[in-house]
């Protein structure tokens, strides 16, 4: 069972971290790290379960939050880029270079 | 089964609470303030910091804290003093910058820079993963935020690349913010502990190392060490100044400490492993920020690649994992802190109001502005590591570590690139004194800004003429690491 589990978050991992290199929409990027979060809380969960210790839940319960107030910071820069410049793909961010 | 006795042991935790009562009474101030009179939130900011520096000196700070989660030694109150001075020396030079660009704003970035340190002061003493990975995002996510703080208000201006040069900060933090979490769930699952004490002792297995790299990755996105390092130029170049400035020492000074954490303190005894892949991040780190920064125009653009090099001389410190090593991490920090952070602080007196930090902007500097060019001077000479200023003794002693260590050829590459680094120090201090321009224009510069740089400038000169004070301090710091 645990390797089911294991499997399952190298997949939203995976997913993720492809999502983060090829997405060109900000939105999509925000979207990727999410999903790269939550393998990692599912990685938590499950070894909290197989140890038979509360900690890999506890350890949960903060990554959820620290990713919350990721999420939200993310959000805000998506929103202060399309106030700049009307567009949220990140080709419109690239005016530094080299 | 867990130790409860410490748990309401607040001690070791003095300097930090400080920080959040003054995060706190910053907020109050900023409220009660009429507008338009706000400038003195930055320097509330700067004299508590100074205070509580100060009140480091008197209190006892030792001990553990929170069932062990947090350990309180001579080691974290070293870091904790490091990030307390910059951040005061942040506050003292960044007040003007802040009152004229975002006066109705200035007390939330304070509030952000208090947030922020808060973040490193406990980064050193966590001794559970679950508080590191706390205290490293409440460290990371207001960097963010201070990067951006220009927003759209100066649409022409050097305000202009913030938003992009936050958003660069943001993907990375938030990749490396994932990256280190699964590489700590896999410790986790290996070791069925979140304590760092039980990390070593867990069963061998792939599963253990798999993690340890991971975690090793992430971190390495922090510290900005190559290849993990494509943010930082854009996001120097980018954002606000003064918050560059202390984007470039203090996140710096805390992911090293992290890497000590994790390296030495958790898997000191499994060097072996992790040594050939620390090896290589050093030397490419070394290489790539030493070759990148030659062909850069832009100071600020510059200076990143230089800090990144920088960071490649810092490594080899941590790697070589003695105890001799970390001393010679703890002294390069406090040099490296107070020399970057003065470069940095010119760069703003000269191209505060420009939209970028040109090199063709520091021509006739010396004509302009006489103490500025000589305190860039000095500042550029200790990066580069030449004798008698602090830089000198910090490559000296990291040199002289790691040949003891019996890593010789890194000894070899280090000094070979460290004249490399000279020629593009130098670019910046020809264009300061040799190039000359017709009609001076005086350096606008307010007498915050002025006394951070002179600060900084006593530091640099003083640590470099004097340094056996902060070597013994280093010294006594680094036997109380690791135990």
């Amino acid at each position: 069972m645990m390797q089911a589990w294991l499997i399952l978050a190298a997949a939203l991992f995976s997913l993720g971290l492809f999502g983060l290199l090829t997405r060109r929409n900000a939105v999509g990027i925000l979207l990727s790290v999410e999903l790269m979060a939550n393998a990692v809380n599912v990685v938590l969960v499950a070894f909290g379960r197989w140890h038979g210790v509360a900690d890999g839940q506890v350890f949960a319960l903060f990554t959820t939050a620290i990713t919350v107030a990721e999420a939200a910071i993310g959000l805000a820069l998506v929103i202060l880029l399309y106030r700049q410049r009307q567009d949220v793909l990140v080709d419109a961010a690239t005016e530094m270079r080299g | 089964m867990t130790d409860t006795s410490t748990l309401t042991n607040f001690a070791p935790l003095v300097l930090d609470l400080m920080v959040v009562f003054t995060a706190l009474l910053v907020l109050a101030t900023d409220i009660l303030l009429p507008a338009g009179r706000k400038k003195g939130l930055g320097q509330l900011t700067a004299v508590a910091l100074a205070g509580i520096l100060g009140l480091s000196f008197v209190v006892d700070t030792s001990g553990l804290a929170f069932s062990g989660a947090y350990e309180g030694s001579a080691w974290t109150l070293f870091f904790k003093r490091l990030f307390l001075g910059v951040g005061a020396l942040v506050a003292l030079g960044g007040t003007e910058h802040v009152d004229q660009r975002y006066p109705g704003r200035q007390g939330e970035l304070w509030l952000l820079l208090l947030s922020t340190l808060l973040g490193m002061m406990l980064l050193p003493g966590a001794r559970n993963l679950i508080l590191f990975v706390v205290a490293f995002e409440l460290m990371g996510l207001p960097l963010v935020l201070m990067a951006a703080w220009p927003k759209t208000e100066d649409a022409d201006g050097p305000g202009r690349k913030a938003p992009e040069a936050a958003l660069k900060l943001y993907v990375v933090s938030a990749a490396s913010t994932a990256i280190t979490g699964m590489g700590m769930a896999l410790l986790f699952g290996a070791s069925g502990s979140l304590a760092l004490a039980d990390l070593a002792g867990a069963p061998q297995t792939p599963l253990l190392w798999l993690g340890l790299f991971t975690v090793i990755a992430g971190l390495s996105f922090k510290v900005g060490a190559v290849p993990f390092h494509q943010w930082v130029p854009d996001t120097y170049e980018g954002a606000p100044t003064p918050v560059v400035g202390f984007l470039s020492v203090a996140p710096k000074a805390a992911g090293l400490a992290a890497f000590a954490l994790i390296l030495l303190e958790a898997f000191g005894s499994a060097q072996a492993r992790w040594l050939p892949v620390m090896l290589f991040l050093t030397v490419i780190t070394l290489v790539v920020g030493n070759a990148l920064a030659v062909p850069q125009n832009d100071a600020k653009r510059l200076l990143a690649y230089s800090g990144i090099a920088q960071i490649g001389y810092m490594l080899i410190a941590v790697v070589i994992g003695t105890e001799a090593g970390q001393a010679v991490l703890l002294f390069y920090l406090a040099g490296y802190a107070v020399t970057n952070l003065g470069a940095f602080l010119v760069i703003e007196a000269v191209t505060g109001d420009a939209p970028d930090a040109d090199l063709g902007r520091f021509a006739g500097l010396y004509q302009r502005a006489p103490g500025l060019a000589f305190a860039l001077l000095i500042f550029l000479l200790s990066l580069a590591g030449i004798p008698f200023v602090v830089g000198f003794w910090a490559k000296l002693y990291v040199f002289m570590a790691a040949y003891e260590a019996g890593l010789g050829w890194l000894v070899g590459l280090g000094a070979a690139l460290s004249i490399l680094a000279l020629f593009y120090y130098l670019r910046l201090a020809k264009a300061v004194y040799l190039r000359s321009v017709d009609d001076p224009q005086p350096v606008a510069a307010g007498g915050g800004l002025k006394l951070a740089i002179w600060l900084c400038l006593a530091g640099t000169i003083g640590f470099g003429a004097w340094p056996a004070p902060v070597v013994d301090a280093a010294r006594a710091a680094a036997a109380a690491f690791g135990g």
